[in-house]
């Protein structure tokens, strides 16, 4: 590449982000600190790219990265780049995409390669959880006892029996998830595995019942004339190692790959980027390896993108990041340098990495905030868990009176502690918004308006529902807060109706908005009762439509954005997939079908405008609470970090618990990582690597360990000006303070505490 | 002479007027009269004294049969008995019926002497899905993913493929398997699917049933060499019109070959660079071979249909799909480009393009234009879309007319009425039906009775457990109050009818129906009666439910299984879609026409306007992928071990876009609208093929008006 130009006029790029700008080509890791703009500086390259002009009309920078709102911001980052430029084509010269959204892509190519129908479905998470499940109490009842050997010999009979009830089925559902999520990682199919197991020396116990529930999942799957996510992962890489011309044709449409949060990037992901980068091709993996948490099992690992910037062409850093103060800074840095040199295990030293955070260059455009060491107060008060919730209350309810301008958030590593602060918060009548441990989204939203409706046609008597109707109908006046306790107190006596025909259909002498009327209702209440009444007469003819119609129909009159109705239409679409999936089914099993997909399709659908495009700042003066993982790529000017105690962040001591360890295994082996490790001797080669029962539980704390130290950094490093860390001792009041956060204290102590 | 003639050309003329032995080989882009020609040439026939029913006219799909038809029926139209009118299944069907006994034996079938059965579409997938479900729980087909039904009709496509291209159906898995360029472990599928045909053909043969694959085969092999059969065919069709040539399959071209010489006249039509039909074996290559059988060979350029500005915007995007193909036709740069398109920066979702489509119709519309002349084109048209369209259409009062009614049989709410109370009904199926449906039921069957008040009903009347109705006066006299004795009346009136049913031998299903609509549904005070759509919806129900019974009554009956029983799962299951074409008939009027693309070029008409939706799909050209099946692997051109590769797939794609947006732009007379949206229906977004062919076209003008 030639001569670069800032793709933005009136921005200078800093010198870090200048040298990732004057990319050549080849491999180039990026490893980015939090803050430093590197979506930014991806997009800037993208658009870069392609004002130089050397994309032919068929080619396309293929951009990879997490989330769907990831992937809108891409877009309207590089559309921002390109808008006003000479020479812009009409079509966008870059794809974004998810993984899944990209594996979507290419298996679309030649789906018959990979076994699959032109329409084939892919299961949402619900529908795979449900077949797991069913997976794994097949299994459980018809294998009652293969689990009893690794049941603590401690327990007497009644107990085990209880056990083997109460307590296996959820263990055994959440081995099955990570064992048939690694197998399909692995890519190894249910008959591969078999074949392997049946010739191997010595049993496998954990992996047999692991093949017998993945084999059972992926012939539902198969009947359902339906794939999984990692299926469809699977599936695309499988397409580009038997199809040559077919991964040819790619790599000649996309001779630029640039990768966003590389950290969370699997072994699989990893691949087929490679695969389509080819030998010397063009790409670019931007990550923070530091940032590398993960809320459930993933097979994604921070040393893919280790590995990768340590062979990188060209390895770059964005070391500088405009947005904590000095001392925030500094501490995240401390952390990083403690967890090197001085964790006490050292297994786990490599949990974090620098680059350490510098702050922005004199001059820049997005200086750090000046420093305030008073903000921060690494609490060292051993709390119980109410009096840490007390506590917390009780300093927000201080600060926001004297800063109702500015943000805050409270983080904590779970969403039970969040949800008692809200509940206590909201009892003060502080408003929270607690939307991040919601998960809520527009397709939710709308999909929730929809359902609403459904749910009362399909139980047309329940005054209940008939009320929920009225305040969907109205919900517009929800803003009003006057105008909606109206609604609520008019939806109160819609739910008094004890026979909801005498209002909808009443016979003569028996009208029930007549009798309201000689009761002290406000006579705008009754027109608008009288007005929903006629609605909803319209809306129970919709009965008699097919579902795609009636859904149609029923959005025609519940909204007027066009994101709304996309999504609505797009949900017409796949109930009647659904529908015509299952012929059987009526109005009150598509009513639940609509909440499932609701929640699900929005995986790689583009209706995420404002799904998971969280902005603080539209919250300001309000509590934000969410969990720290939910909050990864979002600052506050105030961060409150709750629980970092050993029960959330163990350390690898003596004395630690760890959750995935349950009390009623023997020898406090993870028997889900002992299932994987299995899993993994089957297939290896290496004597030395066979299985050998508790390593893998070892291992797996190991791992543990490191993901704390990271989470604990990320919520470090949400903070722009201050930060609260507090800590509880337990439900049982032998917690600990987390030694990374007594390290941080003394630190402090030394460095940086402003004495009174 | 109809008043046409006049605006004839001498080249139309000399065609239509040629000696009545001649035999014509007439190919030419569409829209440049040559259909004109066929109707013309039979109707000159005709006056030339020659009996209508000595003509055969044979056509690839009913629809293309439309303009002559349409001529034919005029009241101008020479008398002289009617025109056969058939595609090769129809005429194949036709002589299996007439000519059963002389071959029956021969052709393998183990009761001769029984007469056929003929599968509908339907019917066979009965039977397929009967006879291939229990080697599913075997393992069959298990690394494969796809939906039960559409494995069962990728094996009948097989076998229909064999039929139609000519190979033995014992083929099929070799043809297939020698071009799987994929997991080699993965190819096994293709036996499965073999040995599943050779299942179906076997029992077929056991059991007299035909299917499409069948009748063809039957035909071919068995009555066209007998001479019976033969001197039949050659003494009743002295003289053949057969158009759209190219959309036949091999085997229909290899018949014409070996009939041509021995007709009186012949005319055959062939649409250049069309072909479109390639998943059911059209195949233009062996049609090509039918030229050297006809003593005259004539080529129409005169482009009667589209406009100079509509073809340069057809050849520019032909141009940039094919730039490596220097046959042309080629685009003149100084002709302006006739085509509007959605606004970009306002249609990021695909609701907002149907607006502006619906926006752009109204304004043609009020400047005059014929609804009749517009058409709406999509790759797909699924049914929110149709609707969709239908609704905003129909709000300002525009008509618009679609290419199949908005629902199948099976999602009325009279069929379902039906099927529920048939339930209801014979208790000893063992199919009771859950509340929802029976509540639902009562609405269409009890005029005036409202969803809440037939819920209450049910509740309270219905035992799913035994599947009985109590009567209505045990009903507390305040719940009766509230149901009204007027419609209590009615509903205790319909259980009587049903409960005295019950009492006595179970009729056969398409019987109960024709007593439960005629004895109660359509009187007075139900839900059916006065109303003229359910009364068709249940003609075509009972019409559906007699073909089930022609075809597998009796092997059912066999096996002790209640015939009606069997229905309601198959209906339950999708194996019987009940879908039918009604009214469809009518629908040529001065309407919006909403189709599919290839829908619209298989009608073979032009328009004035086209609106071209969502032009981003992949739809515009990608085929349907089935991995059972493969209509190019399977054509009679495809050479055994060599592998479907991806370029294959890329240049088969490449082509059928070209040969579609040719198709389209030479049945359009005045412009082109183009819808497209950041997101398609799914939400997806969409790069196809067409959309940077245009793209590219649009750059290369730099214009656009």
């Amino acid at each position: 590449m030639t001569e670069i130009r800032s793709p933005m006029s009136d921005f200078t790029p800093r010198p870090a982000q200048q040298a990732v700008l004057e990319y050549p080509g080849g491999t180039m890791g990026i490893s980015a600190v939090p803050g430093s703009g590197k979506t930014w500086t991806l997009s800037a390259l993208a658009a870069q790219i392609i004002l130089e002009g050397t994309l032919t009309e068929n080619q396309e920078i293929l951009i990879v990265t997490l989330t769907n709102s990831a992937v809108d911001h891409f877009a309207t980052r590089i559309e921002g780049f390109l808008r006003d430029q000479e020479g812009r084509p009409l079509l966008p010269y870059y794809r974004v995409r998810t993984l899944h959204g990209l594996a979507h892509d290419i298996v679309r190519e030649r789906p018959e390669l990979a076994g699959l129908d032109s329409n084939f479905q892919i299961i949402d998470e619900r529908e795979a959880n449900a077949i797991r499940d069913e997976v794994a109490n097949t299994w459980l009842r018809t294998n009652p006892h293969t689990l009893d050997e690794y049941l603590d010999p401690e327990l007497d009979e009644g107990r085990r029996d209880w056990v083997r009830r109460d307590q296996l089925p959820d263990l055994v559902k959440g081995i099955a998830l990570s064992f048939i999520r690694t197998a399909k990682d692995m890519q190894r199919t249910p008959d591969t595995l078999r074949r392997q197991l049946d010739d191997l020396p010595l049993p496998l116990p954990l992996a047999e019942m692991g093949a017998a529930m993945y084999s059972d999942y992926q012939r539902s799957l198969a009947y359902r004339g339906a794939v999984d996510f990692d299926d469809l992962i699977r599936l695309a890489l499988q397409a580009l190692h038997t199809d040559d011309d077919l991964l040819g044709r790619l790599q000649e449409m996309w001779p630029f790959i640039l990768e966003d949060e590389a950290q969370d990037s699997s072994h699989l992901q990893e691949e087929i980027l490679r695969l389509l980068a080819g030998s010397n091709g063009n790409w670019v993996r931007v990550g923070d390896p530091n940032q590398a948490i993960y809320e459930s099992f993933t097979t994604a690992d921070p040393k893919y993108l280790r590995e990768f910037m340590a062979q990188a062409d060209l390895p770059r850093e964005l070391p500088n990041s405009g947005r904590s103060t000095r001392s925030v800074i500094n501490l995240a840095n401390y952390l990083i340098d403690w967890t090197q040199r001085e964790h006490p295990v050292l297994e786990v030293r490599n949990a974090l990495d620098v680059p350490y955070i510098e702050p922005t260059p004199e001059g820049d455009p997005q200086p750090n905030p000046a420093d305030a060491p008073e903000g921060i107060h690494l609490v060292e008060t051993k709390f119980s868990p109410d009096g840490e919730i007390q506590t917390v209350a009780d300093s927000i309810e201080r600060w926001l009176e004297e800063h109702p301008d500015e943000t805050v958030a409270v983080l904590a590593p779970r969403n039970t502690r969040g949800f008692a602060l809200n509940d206590e918060l909201r009892r003060r009548e502080i408003e929270t918004v607690d939307s991040l441990l919601r998960s809520s989204s527009s397709t939710r939203f709308t999909a929730g308006a929809l359902g609403n409706i459904l749910q009362y046609l399909a139980d047309p008597g329940s005054p209940g529902k008939l009320a929920r109707v009225y305040r969907v109908w109205r919900r517009a006046d929800r803003g009003d807060s006057d105008l909606w306790k109206q609604v609520q107190a008019t939806a109160k006596i819609l739910q008094s109706c004890r026979h909801v025909e005498d209002f909808l259909r009443p016979g003569p002498e028996r009208d029930w908005l007549e009798y309201l009327r000689e009761q002290d209702i406000p006579g705008d209440e009754l027109d608008q009762l009288e007005g929903f009444r006629l609605v909803l007469s319209r809306w129970l003819k919709t009965i008699e439509l097919p579902i795609d119609q009636m859904i149609l129909t029923l959005s025609q009159e519940l909204f007027t954005k066009p994101n709304d109705l996309a999504i609505a239409h797009k949900l017409a679409v796949l109930l009647r997939r659904a529908r015509n999936m299952h012929p059987e089914w009526h109005l009150p099993e598509l009513t639940g079908e609509l909440a499932v997909i609701a929640k699900n399709e929005r995986r790689f659908l583009g209706f995420s405008e404002d799904d998971t495009g969280f902005d603080p700042d539209k919250h300001k003066g309000k509590v934000v609470i969410a969990t720290v993982h939910k909050a990864k790529g979002l600052e506050w000017d105030r961060v409150y970090l709750m629980s970092v105690n050993n029960y959330d962040f163990p350390s690898g001591m003596e004395y630690d618990s760890y959750i995935p360890e349950k009390w009623f295994i023997r020898d406090n082996l993870n028997l889900e990582a002992e299932t994987l490790a299995q899993l993994e001797a089957a297939f290896s080669r290496d004597a030395y690597e066979w299985y050998a029962e508790g390593r893998p539980t070892y291992e797996a704390r190991m791992e543990y360990v490191r993901e704390r130290l990271r989470l604990l950094y990320v919520g470090i490093t949400r903070a722009k000006r201050d930060l609260i860390i507090t800590w509880n001792a337990g439900r049982k009041g032998n917690q600990q303070p987390a030694i990374p956060l007594v390290a941080l204290q003394s630190y402090w102590k030394q460095n940086g505490e402003v004495r009174e | 002479m109809p008043s046409i003639a006049n605006q004839l050309t001498p080249d139309q003329i000399s065609i239509i007027e040629a000696p009545l032995d001649a035999k014509i080989f007439l190919e030419g882009h569409a829209g440049t009269g040559k259909t004109t020609v066929g109707v013309e040439r039979i109707l000159t026939l005709l006056e030339a004294g020659i009996p209508g029913n000595q003509m055969l006219l044979l056509v690839p799909q009913r629809t293309l049969a439309a303009p002559y038809y349409e001529a034919l029926r005029s009241p101008t139209t020479t008398a002289g008995g009617a025109v056969t009118v058939l595609t090769i299944g129809g005429l194949a069907k036709r002589m299996v019926e007439l000519f059963w006994p002389l071959i029956s034996a021969e052709a393998g079938f183990a009761n001769p002497n029984r007469p056929p059965t003929f599968l509908t579409l339907e019917t066979a997938q009965y039977n397929m899905a009967h006879l291939v479900r229990p080697l599913l729980d075997q393992g069959f087909f298990e690394s494969i993913t796809i939906e039960r039904n559409r494995l069962y009709s990728q094996i009948l496509d097989n076998l229909s493929k064999a039929a139609v291209v000519g190979f033995p159906h014992t083929e099929i898995s070799q043809k297939l398997k020698s071009a799987w360029s994929g997991e080699p472990g993965q190819a096994h599928i293709y036996d499965d699917a073999q040995h599943c045909a050779n299942l179906f053909r076997t029992y077929c043969l056991e059991h007299n049933l035909l299917d499409f694959s069948l009748q063809i085969e039957v035909f071919r092999n068995h009555l066209w060499p007998a001479p019976v059969c033969h001197e039949y065919l050659l003494e009743n069709y002295r003289h053949l019109v057969a158009d759209n040539v190219e959309e036949n399959a091999p085997v229909t071209h290899d018949l014409l070959q070996a009939w041509l010489p021995e007709l009186e006249s012949g005319l055959l039509i062939h649409d250049l660079e069309a072909g479109y039909r390639r998943f059911t074996g059209a195949d233009p290559q062996t049609m090509y071979e039918l030229k050297d059988y006809c003593d005259q060979q004539v080529t129409f350029s005169e482009s009667f249909s589209a406009s100079d500005e509509v073809l340069n915007f057809g050849y520019a995007i032909a141009q940039s799909l094919l730039p490596e193909d220097e046959s042309g036709p080629f685009k003149i740069d100084d002709v302006p480009f006739p085509i509007h398109h959605s606004p970009l920066d306002s249609t990021r979702y695909y609701p907002q393009m149907l607006d502006w489509i619906v926006e752009q119709i109204a304004l043609l519309i009020e400047d005059g234009v014929p609804p009749g002349e517009i058409v709406v084109l999509s790759s797909y048209l699924s049914d929110a879309l149709r609707f969709s369209l239908t609704e905003r259409l129909d709000e300002l009062g525009i008509p618009t007319y679609s290419h199949r009614p908005s629902r199948s049989l099976r999602e009325e709410p009279a069929t379902q009425t039906l099927l529920t109370l048939a339930a209801l009904a014979h208790p000893h199926w063992g199919l009771p039906p859950s509340k929802f449906d029976l509540a639902y039921a009562f609405i269409q069957a009890i005029a005036g009775l409202d969803l809440v008040r037939a819920q209450l009903l049910t509740d309270i009347v219905y035992q799913k457990r035994n599947g009985r109705l109590s009567p209505f006066d045990q009903i507390k006299p305040e719940t009766q109050e509230r149901i009204t004795y007027k419609l209590g009346n009615l509903y205790e009136k319909l259980r009587l009818w049903l409960d005295a049913y019950i009492q006595e031998p179970p009729e056969e299903l398409d019987h109960f129906f024709n007593r439960l609509f005629g004895e109660m549904l359509s009187q007075p005070g139900f839900g059916f009666h006065a109303d003229y759509d359910a009364g068709e919806v249940t003609a075509n129900l009972i019409e559906s439910v007699r073909k089930f019974r022609w075809a597998v009554g009796e092997s059912l009956e066999a096996e002790g299984i209640p015939l009606g029983k069997e229905y309601l799962q198959m209906v339950d299951d999708g194996v019987i879609a009940a879908q039918y074409l009604y009214r469809w008939q009518t629908q040529i009027e001065d309407a919006v026409f909403l189709a599919p693309a290839y829908t619209f070029l298989m009608r073979n008409r032009s328009v004035e306007y086209q609106f071209w939706l969502d032009i981003g799909s992949r739809g515009w050209y990608e085929r349907i992928r089935q991995p059972l099946t493969h209509p190019y692997v399977l054509s009679r051109h495809w050479d055994l071990h060599r592998p479907w590769t991806d370029a294959d797939e890329y240049d088969a794609s490449r082509d059928s876009l070209h040969r579609l947006v040719l198709g389209l732009i030479r049945r359009c007379r005045r412009g082109i609208f183009l819808g497209l949206s950041e997101l398609g229906e799914q939400g997806y977004e969409h790069k196809g093929l067409l959309l940077k062919a245009i793209d590219r076209a649009l750059r290369s003008a730099g214009k656009e008006e």
